[in-house]
C-alpha cells in the first residue's frame, strides 16, 4: 500500500448559515484546494459526508450536488452516512483508494445544515441515528443515549458531574482561541452546573450544540505530496462497530467500538498511546469526552473524570485533548465534524494552530463516534 | 428458505399481549433478545423462542426533559436500560414510577406501551 498525505484542508466559521450544506462544503473544499495549492483539475474522486440532508433540506444525492456547486461535476462522488461519523468513515475510504494507487489527489469533506428547523424537529432527526423499532419508539434522544453513559459511569467509577463539568470549561476555553468556532466565549463550571437539565445527568452546557458548517480536506499520494509545502502523513485510518441496541452493550461506560478501532490504529501506525501529542476527540457531550480518554488509551478506564478535572487534557496539559474547542465549542455539523477534526490535526502538526498551538506536536489522533456509540473511526497523523 | 423462529412484528404482537419472547440457541444455548438472525456466540442459525420472566433491576436510567416533536407532551419522561433476571438487557420506557424513586439497581417489571398500532417496551413497579 502506499503512502497517504493530507495536503490541504478548509474549514467554514461554525454556526448559523443561511446556505446549503452542500454550499457550505463547497466553500471549504475550495479553501482546502487553495490551501494545498493544487487546482481542481486535478482532483479524482469525492468522498462526501452528509446526514440529515433528506430531512432538513429535502435533499438526497447530495455527493455530486456538492461537486456540481464546487464546480468539479465530473468526477465519482460518493455519500457517506455513519451518523456523526460519515465524513471520518469517507476519509478512510478515501485513504484506501489513494493507498491501493487507484488516484492520486482525492477530496474529502461533509457538510450539514440543521439550524434551519426548529430544536424538536433537529432532535427527531437525530434521534433517527438510534434504533427505530426499539429505542425511537421510547422518545429516546441523543442526550438520552450519552446520559444512560454517564449514570453507568458515575455508578461504576464514581465520575461526577463537576467532572463533566470540567470538560465543558475546558473546550469552552480552547474555543474562544479558535476563531471559525461557533462559541468563543468562556464559561465557568458553576455556570455548567446550575444550567438546566436536558437528560438527567446531563445539562444543558454537557451538551454540543446544533450546527451548521463544511469541511474538506485534500488527500494525496506520497508522490504528489513531496512538491506540496508540508505534507501531513495519515499513519493509520481504522474503523469499528458495536451493537446498535443500547440494551445489547455490555457495559454502557464504556464504548467498545473506540477500543477497538484505537486498538487497530495504534497497530497500523506501529504507535502506543503515549506517542500521540494532540488529540481531536468526539466530545459530543461531556461524558463522551472522558469515556473517549479513556477507550483511547490516554487513561485507564475510569480515570479519564479526575484527569479532565485535573487539568490533564487542556492546553498546556499532559495531552491535549481537543484544542479547536472541541464539538462542544467548535460546534457539530455532523457530516462534516470527522473532515474538521481532521483538519485541525493537520493545522496542529504543521505547527500553523496559532495561540491553540501545542507545542512540539509529532503525532495527533483524531476519534470521531457515529450515533449511539455503534461506529467510531480512529486516525493517527504524522509529519517528516 | 428458513424463517426466523421469531421477527420483530411477532414479537411485538406478543409483547402487546404482556409476553415478553427471547430465543435461545439450539447449539451453544446463547440467550439473545431482540431476536437476531445468527447466533453472535456461535454463528449458528438454530433458534428457539424462550418465554422471559420480564422482572429486572435498573442499569442505567435518564429523565428526558428535551424531547423529539412527537414525544413533546411526554416531558419529563424515564428510559431506562433494564438487565433481565435471565442475563440479557432491553432499553425501555419507565411507567408508573415517580422520577424522583429511581435509582440503579430499582427491581422492576415489564409491561406494553401500547399506544395506537404501535407497541413499545417499558417497565413498571416489580
Amino acid at each position: 500500500m502506499r503512502r497517504v498525505a493530507v495536503i490541504g484542508v478548509g474549514v467554514t466559521k461554525f454556526g448559523k448559515h443561511d446556505r446549503t450544506s452542500s454550499e457550505l462544503f463547497a466553500e471549504a473544499a475550495a479553501d482546502a484546494l487553495a490551501d494545498a495549492e493544487i487546482s481542481a483539475s486535478r482532483v479524482q474522486a469525492l468522498y462526501y459526508g452528509n446526514v440529515v440532508g433528506s430531512e432538513t433540506e429535502h435533499q438526497l444525492h447530495t455527493g455530486p450536488q456538492a461537486a456540481s456547486i464546487l464546480g468539479i461535476p465530473a468526477i465519482p462522488t460518493t455519500r457517506f452516512e455513519t451518523a456523526c461519523a460519515s465524513s471520518h468513515a469517507a476519509f478512510r475510504h478515501a485513504v484506501m483508494e489513494v493507498a491501493a494507487g487507484v488516484s492520486d489527489v482525492v477530496l474529502v469533506g461533509g457538510g450539514e445544515r440543521v439550524l434551519n428547523v426548529p430544536t424538536p424537529e433537529s432532535t427527531e432527526y437525530f434521534a433517527y441515528a438510534s434504533d427505530a423499532v426499539w429505542e425511537q419508539t421510547l422518545g429516546l434522544t441523543f442526550p438520552g443515549v450519552f446520559a444512560l453513559i454517564a449514570r453507568a459511569h458515575m455508578q461504576k467509577h464514581g465520575t461526577t458531574e463537576a467532572q463533566m463539568a470540567a470538560v465543558a470549561v475546558k473546550n469552552h476555553k480552547h474555543g474562544t482561541l479558535n476563531p471559525k468556532a461557533q462559541f468563543q466565549k468562556e464559561i465557568t463550571l458553576e455556570q455548567v452546573l446550575k444550567s438546566a437539565y436536558v437528560a438527567d445527568p446531563l445539562k444543558l452546557f454537557d451538551c454540543c450544540p446544533f450546527t451548521d458548517g463544511g469541511a474538506a480536506v485534500v488527500l494525496t499520494s506520497e508522490e504528489v505530496a513531496r512538491r506540496s509545502r508540508r505534507p501531513v502523513w495519515v499513519l493509520a485510518s481504522a474503523a469499528a462497530s458495536d451493537w446498535m441496541l443500547l440494551g445489547d452493550k455490555r457495559d454502557l461506560s464504556r464504548v467498545p467500538a473506540t477500543e477497538r478501532a484505537a486498538a487497530a490504529a495504534y497497530k497500523q501506525a506501529g504507535l502506543t498511546p503515549t506517542d500521540v501529542d494532540v488529540v481531536e476527540l468526539h466530545d459530543c457531550f461531556t461524558i463522551a469526552e472522558i469515556v473517549a480518554t479513556e477507550g483511547l488509551g490516554l487513561f485507564e478506564p475510569g480515570a479519564g473524570g479526575l484527569a479532565a478535572e485535573k487539568g490533564m487534557t487542556s492546553l498546556g496539559g499532559a495531552i491535549p485533548v481537543n484544542p479547536s474547542g472541541g464539538l462542544k465549542a467548535k460546534g457539530h455539523p455532523i457530516g462534516a465534524t470527522g473532515a474538521a477534526q481532521i483538519a485541525e490535526i493537520v493545522t496542529q502538526l504543521r505547527g500553523e494552530a496559532g495561540p491553540r498551538q501545542v507545542d512540539q506536536a509529532r503525532v495527533g489522533l483524531t476519534h470521531t463516534l457515529g450515533g449511539n456509540t455503534a461506529t467510531v473511526l480512529v486516525s493517527l497523523f504524522g509529519r517528516d | 428458505m428458513t424463517e426466523p423462529v421469531i421477527t420483530l412484528q411477532r414479537f411485538f404482537a406478543r409483547a402487546r399481549e404482556g409476553r415478553l419472547t427471547g430465543v435461545r440457541c439450539g447449539k451453544c444455548g446463547a440467550l439473545a433478545i431482540p431476536p437476531k438472525e445468527l447466533c453472535p456466540a456461535c454463528y449458528e442459525r438454530a433458534w428457539e423462542p424462550v418465554p422471559l420472566a420480564g422482572e429486572g433491576t435498573i442499569a442505567s436510567y435518564t429523565v428526558i426533559r428535551v424531547a423529539p416533536r412527537a414525544y413533546t407532551a411526554d416531558v419529563p419522561y424515564a428510559v431506562a436500560v433494564v438487565k433481565l433476571k435471565e442475563g440479557v438487557s432491553l432499553l425501555g420506557r419507565i411507567v408508573e414510577i415517580p422520577l424522583d424513586k429511581l435509582a440503579v439497581g430499582l427491581p422492576v417489571r415489564f409491561r406494553p406501551l401500547v399506544k395506537g398500532d404501535q407497541t413499545a417496551v417499558a417497565f413498571g413497579p416489580a
